[in-house]
């Protein structure tokens, strides 16, 4: 049978589909042979880690880390870049190679070992058990029945794991320490078990926790690598430590975060409000920025990967139309913090290529958005009179011409209401995309917190901010739709 | 098939699921002859109508009309209903596009006439029907009267040797019946092919050649106007006419 115009042209999507992403992957390999590594780094871990107020580890104080990194980088001539991601995910990007190396105050533990290559130590760091302010717990023993928050793959968690049982409580995890010790202060979990240093200093910051214990099992702190590869940048980094420790930089920078106040972040006076929107106006309209660039990019290739699926469900075929329900149905199906963590995290393990991670949230919006818009297309396609085929095609016309002429113009106007719908959720969905790390508007509300510890308004200002666009949007759809109705 | 015949069907069957709606039919129409369909609702004379255009497609049997077999699979269908007008109970006008367009869409997309012709030849038969005056409106704001002109002017825009109607007034108010009837009538006295199905039995009284009666799948009876209605010969024939004919 002789492929018709339609058919073609789903190919030809394909195709093209296909040809931008392999040249994604290209573009990706070319910058590879420059010898710029990648290396992940987490959202403030302070003071191993403090993201400035776009969110970036430039600047005077980055953190332990970071600084330490920026040394050794132009002592030992190599260019680097960060991609900031949850400390979870930095363990499995570098499992994947969607980085050369992590680090976020990264325990030596035996069991990452056997997947992870770990450079020189520079410092030890020992778990510590805060419980609230005004809490009555002093002792490990008081916790029986009671709830311990750690995050999750981190030594305080690895530790608690070890000790649960003999003292009767129960973990939650988390992946951020500041949701954490929020949960804490708020009584919600009875203690945290943290790192010793990243707690003194969210206690130095206005935190309203106290540190209970001794440090436990002081573990070395290290750069981590994928086991077996990245020797070179390993024995690079190694050299570096080994050259900062020698020359006495190592410690006056270690001292510059643990003992000094000159590292603290804003000033009380900037924690009202309309301070903070002051104080974070850049980071926050970058970010802002950022999700309306997702929502604007990602349904635009929602609505095409949809349309594709909505065509291909009424084709005449039986073969086309499985094929979109089969495609809808996965992608509906699937939670989109999964597919987006399956696409970032996962897939460069089979094709052997990293993903950028703005195309990986682009494509997680696409999949699944993509996959509600084409059950859309379809359903109002399905929405137009039978009649109407009828008509058309008894006068001749083929099946592409009695579409794109007489169903799709009416189909496409039942579907407005529910495809600007889709459109509003696109851009709340995109806040899922701060599990990977992507710097939209929530994940700079996480990094900002993580920074000042000013949870309640800073979720209160981003909450607005989305409210604002929301309601922006909603007076534009109605706006065209009133004009179509015209 | 033969020669004489516009419009040749040869024992066709059509069944939907275990339902046989169409119990081998056969019928001949000659050329400028006007065949008017009456029968019971469920019958099978529409689905005998949609499938002489392959909008239902037959189980089984033979339909020939300008030398190509509808039924055969391989008959490229969208050529050949460009030669097969159809009009239907429910208009089934564009709404998205003003009266005009309607009727110049298909000649012009399927490059049977300039836009420029399209137009000349869309007010022509415009005016055929009476509705010259509503070229450029929206289908949606006419009667349901006007509507069913200007479907009938759409089907012929393409210039069909074969037209077919659908119950073609029965979505109509009475007082619209008239002028839809009307311009049928004066297509037929024009020599259009034409198969007709209605439950209006003055007009197949008047217009029609031939009025073929349809029962439970079958053709009962097929012969004159006045054959069938003054003396017709199957008692289910007879049972029809009693109950249309004395209300």
């Amino acid at each position: 049978m002789k492929k018709s115009w339609w058919q073609r042209t789903i190919i030809s999507c394909a195709v093209m589909l296909m040809a931008t992403f392999a040249g994604l992957f290209v573009n990706k390999q070319v910058a590879h042979a420059e010898q710029t590594y990648t290396i992940g780094v987490v959202d403030t871990f302070a003071p191993f880690e403090i993201q400035n107020k776009q969110g970036t580890y430039t600047g005077k104080n980055p953190g332990i880390e970071p600084e330490m990194i920026r040394m050794i980088a132009k002592h030992e001539h190599f260019k680097y870049q960060y991609k900031i991601m949850s400390f979870n995910a930095i363990l499995q990007a570098m499992q994947s190679g969607q980085i050369d190396a992590g680090m976020g105050g990264m325990s030596v533990t035996d069991e990452r070992k056997a997947t992870i290559d770990f450079s020189t130590s520079y410092y030890k760091d020992g778990i510590v058990m805060a419980v609230g302010k005004n809490s009555k717990i002093t002792k490990m023993s008081q916790l029986k029945g009671k709830t311990v928050d750690v995050k999750s793959g981190a030594a305080g968690a690895l530790y608690a794991e070890s000790i649960k049982d003999k003292y009767g409580f129960k973990i939650k995890y988390f992946t951020t320490s500041n949701a954490m010790w929020n949960d804490v202060k708020s009584g919600n979990g009875a203690a945290t078990f943290d790192d010793g240093p990243v707690l003194q200093y969210g206690i130095r910051n206005g935190m309203p926790l106290k540190i209970v214990t001794k440090q436990i099992n002081a573990t070395p702190i290290a750069i981590g690598f994928k086991k077996g590869q990245n020797k070179e940048l390993q024995a690079k980094i190694n050299d570096g430590i080994k050259w900062m420790q020698k020359t006495g930089r190592m410690q006056k920078l270690i001292d510059k975060y643990t003992k000094g106040s000159g590292t603290k972040t804003e000033s009380s006076k900037n924690r009202t409000i309309f301070g903070l929107i002051r104080n974070n106006r850049k980071a926050l309209l970058t970010g802002l920025w950022e999700t309306i660039k997702l929502t604007i990019i990602g349904s635009l290739c929602a609505l095409a990967f949809g349309l594709v699926l909505g065509v291909m469900g009424i084709a005449e075929g039986k073969f086309w139309k499985g094929l979109s329900s089969t495609i809808i149905y996965i992608f509906r199906g699937i939670p989109m913090m999964v597919l987006a963590f399956f696409i970032y995290i996962g897939l460069p393990n089979v094709i052997g290529q990293k993903i950028p991670l703005f195309t990986a949230g682009v494509l997680t919006l696409m999949l699944d958005e993509g996959a509600y818009v084409g059950a859309i297309v379809r359903g109002g396609f399905e929405a137009v009179d039978v009649g109407q085929w009828e008509a058309a095609r008894s006068l001749g016309l083929p099946y592409s011409k009695a579409l794109v002429k007489v169903i799709a113009p009416q189909g496409l106007k039942i579907m407005v209401p529910s495809l600007v719908n889709q459109l509003i959720i696109t851009l709340k969905d995109t806040s899922i995309l701060s599990a990977i790390g992507v710097m939209e508007l929530t994940q700079t509300g996480t990094v900002i917190i993580a920074r000042n510890m000013e949870g309640f308004k800073m979720w209160l200002i981003i909450a607005v901010m989305y409210m604002i666009i929301i309601t922006l949007l909603t007076w534009l759809s109605n706006y065209v739709q009133k004009r179509m109705e015209a | 098939m033969d020669k004489q015949y516009k419009v040749q069907v040869k024992d066709l069957h059509k069944s939907y699921g275990d339902n046989e709606v169409l119990k081998g039919i056969s019928l001949d129409v000659k050329p400028s002859e006007v065949v008017c369909m009456i029968g019971p609702s469920g019958s099978g004379k529409s689905t005998f109508l949609r499938c002489l255009n392959r909008l239902e497609v037959p189980n089984s049997g033979h339909i020939y009309i300008d030398g190509y077999d509808i039924a055969d699979p391989k008959t490229d269908i969208n050529l050949v209903r460009q030669n097969i007008g159809m009009v239907f109970q429910h208009f089934n006008l564009f709404p998205n596009m003003s009266v005009i367009d309607n009727i110049t869409l298909a000649p012009v997309e399927l490059k049977k006439m300039s836009k420029e012709e399209a137009q000349e030849a869309a007010l022509h038969y415009l005016d055929i029907v009476g509705l010259k005056e509503k070229a450029n409106v929206n289908p949606r704001t006419l009667s349901g009267g006007q509507k069913q002109r200007v479907a009938i002017a759409r089907a012929l825009a393409m210039k069909p040797d074969v037209m077919l109607f659908d119950e073609p007034t029965s979505a109509l108010d009475p007082e619209m019946v008239g002028d839809v009837l009307g311009v049928m009538q004066n297509l037929a006295k024009e020599g259009m092919t034409m198969i007709v199905v209605t439950h209006e039995m003055g007009f197949a009284k008047r217009v029609a050649d031939r009025v073929v009666f349809f029962h439970d799948g079958k053709i009962r009876e097929d012969g004159t106007p006045e054959q069938i209605f003054e003396h017709p010969q199957h008692p289910d024939t007879q049972n029809f006419l009693n109950k249309v004919l004395n209300v």
